[in-house]
């Protein structure tokens, strides 16, 4: 149930509700509208907003992650998993 | 294809002085109608529409490109402090030449120096310095600032790249030497599709090059504006200035460099004018008296330099701040551009309604302020418009209310001591996002809190204005926190656009505020005296929208001393008076 819209289920609970929510409420989309494998650029998320992603995700999980981490992962699948990679990683630290 | 010039000269003198007294001895006299560097002749050159061809060789001669050229290349850029007083110097004397022989390839300079290998910046640097020209090409008319719109590409294709597409009104592009192109690299969507690549015109196939015809324009009309169209060019792989994919941090990197100084560099536009229009005041009699005796006029000039000061203090404390808080100019050259390009433009609006009839004739003494004007309105779009900046700033407002509002850090003093020694530039310490994190904003409070005791009401009316804008840091934490994240973009509403006015506000506050305090401290002339920077926070105070209110009578009396004292010397209207012999005539000789 945590996941809304992928097929893949995150480590971190909730992140991926979380994640989704907080993109199309600046979207001013339903969360439902939001494909999991659809590059987020897409639905008009543009490059500077995308670098502040990464300190809500910092602020609200207490792991640090490189601001382009949308840059690089620009799709909310792809976005789970380098989260729940950081969460891994700050955990085995 | 290198330009003809005259020979080039003995290699200039490092310090900034020795600088500027090289660069005022080769423009010589505005003044002198014989000059062929004069005002008259750049009046000329104007109307002609052309870029002045002896200004452009007299910089040749002073080797200007190598103000934009780091020590370690072998230029003299170690200061972008002092890359500023040199190019204002241009600026004041003919706008076109700034633009069109200077900061246009500064621009491309330090996309290379930010991103482009030992190899590719030893070839830009080795151009630059023989007095070739390095044109950048951004720009596509149908995205505007919107830069990963970016419909130009150059894709792989059998170990080469490929140059397809269009790139329009760019500065020098036919007549440069190389480009520096911005190109989709990759189809896929998103934000690492594009590259910047380094193009030495001799490397480009002229049967699959095109320029497209001049772009003619109401000011800068001297600056060689065009295009270039590209079918199927091929282009060495190597050509990418850093990893392929990495063009869009690049730019928000280097712009961080290039928006602050550029503005910064357009004061010296206002500079030049202000004395235009005090030469004006003061020769002409109306009513039995000059109009300088006037008191409309008198309070009207003496808003524009308080104006003027407070502009360029901001300016210079984000310029510093490239050198010494790199990790937050995010922010700041966004907040520097946006601020400074209005605060220049409405200056000039002001002096203009001094002015009257005068400002719109083509000849006479005041001639040049028609040209001035005209040439300062790209400030407001050129290299990023006002409203991109701010689009830039508002996404940072909940993180800023969350992270440095609540941590409230200070800015290291050296922050506000202009013309003061600076740390290195490290092109790769500037971040690609401020991430929340600024600690200008937050000075106030700090400075406020140690202001030291003073008496008479410039102290006490920067009290109460400081405190105002402590106030104002406070809600607008409380605003932004409550802000919709949908509010966070282009759709924004009116109402946010204003919150990054407002925070915007605050930064120009601290920065005069904080700038006056640390004079104080170490007893620098001029800065140390409490009056224009109580001006300054007064007039900022203002509401947004209304006219800027009329500075009370003690303020205004003492700056219109100031005002009339830097007349007198030839001093300029900017923050640090600048020695007399560098304003229009050479002579060697002085202190910074």
């Amino acid at each position: 149930m945590d996941d809304l819209t992928g097929t893949e289920t995150t480590r971190t609970p909730g992140l991926r509700d979380w994640l989704v929510a907080r993109i199309a409420e600046h979207l001013r989309m339903s969360p439902a509208d939001v494909a999991a494998d659809v590059p987020l650029s897409t639905y008009g998320l543009d490059s500077v907003y995308a670098l502040t992603v990464a300190a809500d995700i910092e602020d609200r999980l207490g792991v640090t992650v490189d601001p382009t981490v949308l840059w690089d992962n620009p799709t909310v699948d792809a976005l789970c998993r380098a989260v729940d990679e950081a969460v891994a990683g700050a955990a085995a630290r | 294809m290198t330009t003809a010039h005259v020979t080039a000269a003995a290699p200039a003198p490092a310090s900034l002085p020795a600088r500027l007294d090289a660069l005022a001895a080769v423009l010589g006299d505005a003044d002198d109608p014989a000059n062929p560097l004069g005002d008259r002749a750049v009046l000329d050159a104007d109307e002609r529409g052309e870029m002045l061809t002896a200004g452009e060789e007299a910089l040749h001669a002073f080797g200007l490109n190598a103000e934009f050229v780091p020590a370690y290349l072998g230029g003299r850029l170690t200061r972008l402090d002092h890359l500023v007083d040199v190019m204002r110097a241009v600026y004041r004397r003919d706008p076109c030449l700034g633009l069109g022989y200077g900061a246009s390839s500064f621009i491309a300079g330090v996309n290379v120096w930010t991103a482009g290998d030992d190899t590719q910046r030893r070839a830009a640097a080795a151009l630059l310095g023989a007095g070739g020209r390095i044109a950048v090409a951004y720009h596509e008319l149908a995205h505007g600032n919107d830069m990963t719109r970016t419909e130009f590409t150059a894709l792989p294709a059998g170990g080469r790249l490929l140059l397809d597409g269009r790139k329009e009104v760019i500065t020098n592009v036919r007549r440069a030497d190389a480009l520096v192109l911005f190109a989709r690299t990759s189809t896929a969507p998103g934000s690492r599709s594009h590259s910047q690549l380094y193009a030495e015109k001799t490397d480009l196939a002229a049967d699959r090059t095109a320029y497209l015809p001049r772009y003619r324009t109401t000011g800068m009309r001297g600056v060689q504006l065009g295009g270039v169209r590209f079918d199927a060019c091929p282009l060495p792989a190597g050509s990418v200035l850093g990893a392929p994919g990495r063009g869009l941090e690049t730019a928000l990197r280097s712009f961080q460099i290039t928006r602050t100084t550029l503005v910064s560099m357009s004061a010296g536009i206002v500079d030049s004018a202000l004395e235009t229009t005090l030469r004006h005041v003061r020769a002409r009699r109306l009513y039995g008296r000059t109009a300088a005796d006037l008191p409309h006029v008198r309070s009207v000039v003496t808003g524009v330099f308080s104006d003027l000061l407070a502009a360029d203090c901001f300016a210079t404390v984000g310029t510093r701040a490239l050198h010494l808080l790199p990790a937050e100019t995010a922010i700041h050259a966004q907040a520097v551009k946006f601020f400074v390009s209005q605060a220049l433009l409405d200056a000039m609006n002001r002096l203009s309604g001094v002015l009257g009839a005068a400002f719109y004739l083509r000849e006479g003494p005041a001639a040049r302020f028609q040209k001035l004007l005209r040439d300062i309105q790209p400030v407001g779009f050129g290299h990023a418009a006002r409203a991109a900046c701010q689009v830039s700033l508002l996404p940072q407002l909940p993180l800023l209310a969350r992270r440095a509002w609540r941590e409230g850090h200070a800015a290291p003093s050296a922050l506000f001591a202009p013309g003061e020694e600076l740390p290195p530039l490290d092109f790769g310490a500037l971040a690609l996002s401020a991430a929340g994190r600024e600690s200008l904003g937050t000075s106030l409070a700090a400075g406020l809190a140690a202001m030291p005791d003073g008496q008479g009401p410039a102290y006490r009316l920067l009290r109460r204005y400081g405190e105002h804008f402590v106030r104002e840091l406070t809600r607008l934490g409380e605003d932004c926190a409550a802000l919709d994240p949908a509010e966070l973009s282009v759709t924004a509403s009116p109402y946010a656009y204003d919150l990054t006015s407002r925070y915007v506000g605050v930064l120009v506050a601290a920065s005069c505020f904080e700038t006056w305090r640390r004079a104080r401290h170490s007893g620098t002339p001029f800065l140390s005296d409490p009056h224009w920077a109580a001006a300054a926070l007064y007039r900022l105070s203002t509401p947004r929208g209304a006219p800027p209110r009329t500075l009370p009578a003690p303020l205004e009396d003492a700056l219109w001393e100031r005002l009339s004292e830097r007349h007198r010397t030839g001093g300029g209207y900017l923050l640090l008076p600048r020695s007399p012999h560098h304003h229009p005539v050479g002579t060697p000789g002085r202190q910074q």
